[in-house]
């Protein structure tokens, strides 16, 4: 079974009440990239888990997890 | 064929990316966006190009080939060479570059973000693999047939070239697309 990197990223976004537009503007992406790592598409650099686990509040630990 | 035909077809190839370039920004004339929004506006129509982009690529390798069979490479009308070339260099250079050469700094450099250049890198890597197959490929038909050197060149670019920008195309509409 492969592994892969799972997220909580629509969760807590939806929670802080932040759109996907947003987000990656805070983090200096487009939207486009906020999109795919949150569907699973993309695995994200370990700077950009950092930036994104910032702005959501979270830790890197909290927000990804890997999955088997 | 003479040099001035050539330099003619490649004119032709160059004006017509001016004027397409033209009409892009004019229609953009009175859209007042951030720099997010411009972003994500330019990147969404990369995304919608490079299909087409790629189709008309294809189109135009259709067409030299059918002339090239007729009664070999010199028959291919030269505008239509020339044209694959200034082409062929052009999305060469979007792929190997940020594109949007005519946009500010920031904004190119939010288009070409993490997951855009993981993108182009994996686009590069099968224009790669498609270019050595096709080069595998004329090798062995040089063993049954005569293949001349531009031949074999315009094979191994178009396939190369035409590999890449498919599957950046499929990448950039797949990123796109919300779950």
């Amino acid at each position: 079974m492969p592994e892969r990197l799972a997220n909580k990223l629509k969760d807590r976004r939806t929670e802080l009440g932040l759109t996907q537009a947003e987000l990656a503007e805070r983090v200096g992406v487009t939207r486009k990239t906020v999109n795919t790592v949150e569907n699973g598409v993309f695995t994200p650099s370990a700077t950009l888990a950092i930036k994104l686990a910032k702005a959501l509040e979270l830790s890197v630990e909290q927000l990804f997890w890997i999955e088997r | 064929m003479s040099m001035s035909d050539f330099m003619w077809g490649l004119m032709a190839g160059l004006a017509a990316v001016l004027v397409v370039g033209g009409i892009v920004k004019w229609r953009r004339r009175d859209m007042p966006l951030t720099v997010a929004e411009k972003a994500e506006y330019l990147s969404k129509r990369r995304a919608r190009m490079l299909p087409a982009l790629a189709v008309i690529f294809l189109s135009q390798q259709a067409s030299f080939f059918s002339q090239m069979s007729e009664g070999g490479h010199v028959s291919a009308e030269k505008a239509k060479i020339s044209a694959w070339l200034v082409l062929s260099a052009l999305l060469l250079l979007g792929l190997a570059t940020k594109g949007f050469w005519f946009e500010k700094k920031e904004v190119r450099d939010l288009i070409d973000d993490e997951n855009t250049r993981a993108n182009r890198s994996e686009a590069m890597r099968w224009g790669f693999l498609f270019a050595m197959g096709t080069a595998i490929a004329v090798y062995i038909l040089t063993m049954f047939d005569t293949v001349t050197g531009r031949e074999a060149v315009h094979m191994v670019m178009s396939f190369g070239i035409a590999a890449a920008i498919l599957r950046w195309g499929f990448l950039e509409r797949r990123a796109h697309r919300d779950a």
